[in-house]
């Protein structure tokens, strides 16, 4: 799974907090200037256009995506529980 | 005025004025030296040594002993020389020569003399231009070529730093219209200009009032769209075309807005009247649904007052016009051939598929798009709204622009340069090296954010003449600003070849595996955030774009066979013993793969949100003219599961010159007649054109498209989300 995230992002911040993503198998890929590979990514998901409305974005092992910021953070909490 | 001017001492006519140069006007150094001298008996008719002196201090830094000096030993060269007919270039050249003796280096660059050869006049007179296929060939089409081919070399050496000269020269960069060096690239505009403000030309004779009648606002927006053909050197786009039409065909019956549709398309389809015989590249955004930003608008009908109704109100007649327009495109010309401008632009936006009689009107466009390929499909998606003004040029409507949008007339807007970058020759000086790659990418962006400041420098200087300044047009100010919004204005970073770099790099073409294409994201990806960069520190707007590299694409991968040869030859495409060679253009997948069409639309379309001013996929149909209803079908597919700007389906056609009728597919001989005088029409980047006047690039191309066939008969299967070969 991969977390798309950008500095300054409270939410993005919170998750990352809040959940031990690593252990959780998700990996963090923070867009900014800096970072074309996360940019790439993110394309190849066609996800674009989503990111430049809403941040974070989680996408998961079966290529869907979760764009809304709960939602992602129900889904990291029912995977901790059935795990 | 010819080169061969006769000598006059006194009137140093001709050449007109330059307006718009620092330098003093008239006094040009040829006219002054005189074009021609001739020798009779052993003296020089009409020689005056003082000329090249006054010329060398006009137009350099030298000082007057040094200009003394050299124009006396010129003068002694002509002498001992015994030529007998000395030509302005001869003598001028001959000064070059003392001024590089001296190391005078910069003042040679000054001094330097543009024109023409003979023998390329000949040829240019002779030999039609083949650079853009909508030149046609003609005593005009020769005009614009020659005064393009001086233009050319002015930009090269006045407008542009050595630096970016040397890298168009070399063809690590593409500034694309060098010969229209003193316009912007192009434009689009709101019919609502002409309806508020009337046909009102700085420098016409006549101002006409805003239009009455549904004929005359047809009539002004032709004039205007000539008039500005004249300030532009590319695409000119006109937005919402058929709602903004809608208040005067209010009361007209069916046949009379046939008749205006059927006026409009004719009149854009003949305007190769024009400047240099060229077609005015005319777009015309259309809309079924009346876009959002536009429902609550005011609408401005006949003698340019409100009507007190908004745009939303207009949808009925709107639709009956677009509605229309496509009927006209679906007969084509006076010989069923399809038209070739004004090309039809459809916007789909969310709002379409909610509005009354889109599925009948989807598939008569779609229908159109089978028989005669016009439609192009313009993707709006979310809460996105563009407009689009070349072969794929669009802008997404951005916060000011929707500001704008509640007063349509300000909406027009203009690329000022569109400037093209070799991806396959980075990759070549690479040698392989990840890191080498990128940092190659870096610094040629670098040489085209210093090409494109420095035509804004240029750009600016004109406009700031005003309105005795040659872009008066553009200056025009019947709203409160400009015509020409600078501050508005977008620059063009194009590409060409990515499937070539990456092959190269990676020794795998893009449609090769999943990895592959992820990498050529990578590099769009971080051209993009470059572009983003550079635009907030000098707060301009680039943007990437994919170049229609009509000519490009065939120039880049000549140079590199001359200057690569070793790297080049693996992965240029076409024929190398023909000489029809080309990349591939922009981002798009080998033309010739074998992947369907549902394939290459999706996975064209991951790129398309990171090359904001416009993509577009091909659909080549080859002679084969699927059912509308399945068209229709992979159009609503398109939207829905894809993040594709635009697409196009392309057949192709015959025209017999022996009896005048049309075939589908390209053939060899008329099966009407059976004369073998015919040529080919299909699309060549962005637009329809006679394959006979195709460089030998495309034409290497066009033999190598993979033509989808057999796709659209068979009834559609459910594609894959993941789009198949290239997998994930
Ligand atoms: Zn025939």
């Amino acid at each position: 799974m991969t977390l798309f995230t950008k500095s300054l992002c409270s939410a993005c911040q919170e998750i990352q907090k809040d959940f031990d993503l690593k252990t959780l198998g998700v990996e963090v890929e923070e867009l900014g200037p800096d970072n074309p590979d996360a940019l790439a990514h993110l394309a190849w998901h066609e996800l674009v256009e989503i990111a430049e409305k809403s941040l974070p974005i989680l996408v998961l092992n079966d290529l869907s995506a979760i764009a809304d910021t709960d939602a992602i953070k129900n889904y990291l909490a029912e995977r901790i529980t059935r795990h | 005025m010819g080169n061969l001017l006769e000598f006059s001492h006194v009137g140093h006519e001709g050449s007109g004025d330059r307006a718009g140069t620092e330098k003093p006007t008239r006094e040009v150094t040829d006219i002054a030296l005189g074009t021609l001298v001739r020798r009779s008996e052993e003296v020089l008719d009409s020689w005056d040594r003082q000329k090249i002196v006054d010329a060398l201090v006009r137009e350099t830094f030298v000082d007057q002993d040094t200009a003394e000096a050299i124009s006396l030993e010129v003068e002694e060269m002509i002498l001992v020389s015994r030529i007998s007919m000395v030509t302005a270039p001869l003598i001028r050249e001959l000064v070059d020569a003392k001024l590089i003796e001296r190391g005078l280096e910069q003042a040679r660059r000054m001094h330097t003399r543009l024109g023409v050869p003979l023998y390329d006049v000949e040829q240019m007179i002779v030999q039609p231009n083949k650079e853009n296929a909508n030149v046609p060939h003609g005593p005009e089409a020769t005009n614009l070529t020659l005064a393009e081919s001086i233009k050319k070399e002015y930009g090269l050496l006045n407008v542009f730093s050595p630096e970016v000269g040397d890298a168009h020269m070399r063809g690590d960069i593409h500034l694309h219209d060098l010969g229209f060096i003193d316009r912007p690239y192009c434009s689009g505009q709101s019919l609502e200009y002409l309806k508020k403000f009337g046909l009102n030309l700085p420098n016409s004779l006549a101002m006409a009032k805003p239009a009455k009648h549904a004929e005359v606002l047809l009539a002004h927006m032709v004039k205007f769209a000539a008039a500005l053909q004249g300030n532009f050197a590319g695409a000119i786009g006109w937005d919402a075309v058929n709602l903004f039409f809608a208040p005067y065909l209010e009361g007209l019956d069916d046949r009379a807005v046939e008749q205006l549709a059927q006026m409009m398309i004719f009149e854009f389809s003949q305007q190769a009247v024009a400047r240099g015989g060229q077609a005015i590249f005319t777009d015309v955004n259309l809309y079924w649904e009346v876009p959002k930003h536009f429902e609550d608008v005011p609408a401005i009908g006949p003698g340019g007052s409100y009507t007190g109704k908004t745009y939303a109100e207009y949808e009925k007649e709107a639709q009956r016009f677009v509605w229309k327009l496509f009927e006209v495109y679906k007969k084509g010309d006076g010989a069923g051939r399809p038209f070739f401008f004004p090309k039809p632009l459809v916007h789909i936006t969310e709002k379409f598929f909610k509005t009354p009689g889109h599925q009948a009107f989807l598939n008569h466009i779609c229908d159109v798009a089978s028989d005669k390929g016009n439609t192009y499909f313009v993707f709006d998606r979310g809460e996105t709204a563009k407009i689009s003004e070349c072969c794929r040029l669009s802008f997404k409507l951005e916060r000011s622009d929707l500001e704008d949008a509640k007063q349509p007339w300000k909406m027009r807007y203009c690329a000022l340069q569109n400037v093209t970058l070799n991806l396959p020759r980075l990759a070549y000086r690479a040698k392989g090296d990840d890191t080498q790659l990128f940092a190659k990418i870096g610094e040629l962006i670098e040489i085209t954010i210093k090409a494109h400041r420095q035509k804004r420098e240029f750009i600016t200087r004109l406009v700031s003449h005003k309105s005795s300044g040659p872009l008066s047009l553009l200056n025009m100010n019947l709203d409160g600003s400009p015509y020409l919004r600078m501050h508005r204005c977008t620059y063009l970073i194009g590409m060409v070849g990515m499937n070539e770099l990456i092959q190269y790099h990676t020794g795998e073409e893009m449609h090769g595996s999943a990895e592959a294409m992820k990498f050529g994201l990578k590099v769009i990806a971080y051209m993009k955030l470059l572009a983003d960069q550079c635009s907030r520190k000098y707060n301009m707007r680039f943007v990437l774009e994919q170049t229609p590299a009509e000519s490009t694409a065939y120039r880049f991968a000549k140079l590199d066979l001359k200057y690569f040869p070793k790297e080049s030859s693996s992965v240029v495409k076409g024929d190398q013993s023909a000489g029809e060679i080309y990349y591939t253009n922009s981002t798009l997948f080998n033309v010739g793969a074998s992947m369907n069409p549902v394939e290459r639309v999706k996975l064209e379309g991951r790129f398309h949100p990171l090359i904001e001013a416009g993509a577009l996929t091909h659909v080549w149909l080859g002679e084969s003219k699927p059912p509308a209803e399945s068209l229709a079908n992979f159009v609503v597919k398109t939207f829905q599961r894809t993040k594709n700007d635009q697409i196009a389906f392309s057949p192709e056609f015959t025209t017999c010159k022996g009896c005048g009728k049309i075939s589908r597919g390209l053939r060899e001989a008329c099966p009407w007649c059976g004369s073998e005088d015919v040529d080919g029409i299909t699309r060549i980047t962005g637009y329809f054109t006679r394959v006979s006047s195709w460089n030998r690039g495309k034409l290497g191309e066009l033999k190598d498209r993979y033509r989808n066939q057999g796709h659209f008969t068979r009834p559609l299967t459910p594609e894959r989300s993941d789009g198949g070969r290239v997998g994930r």
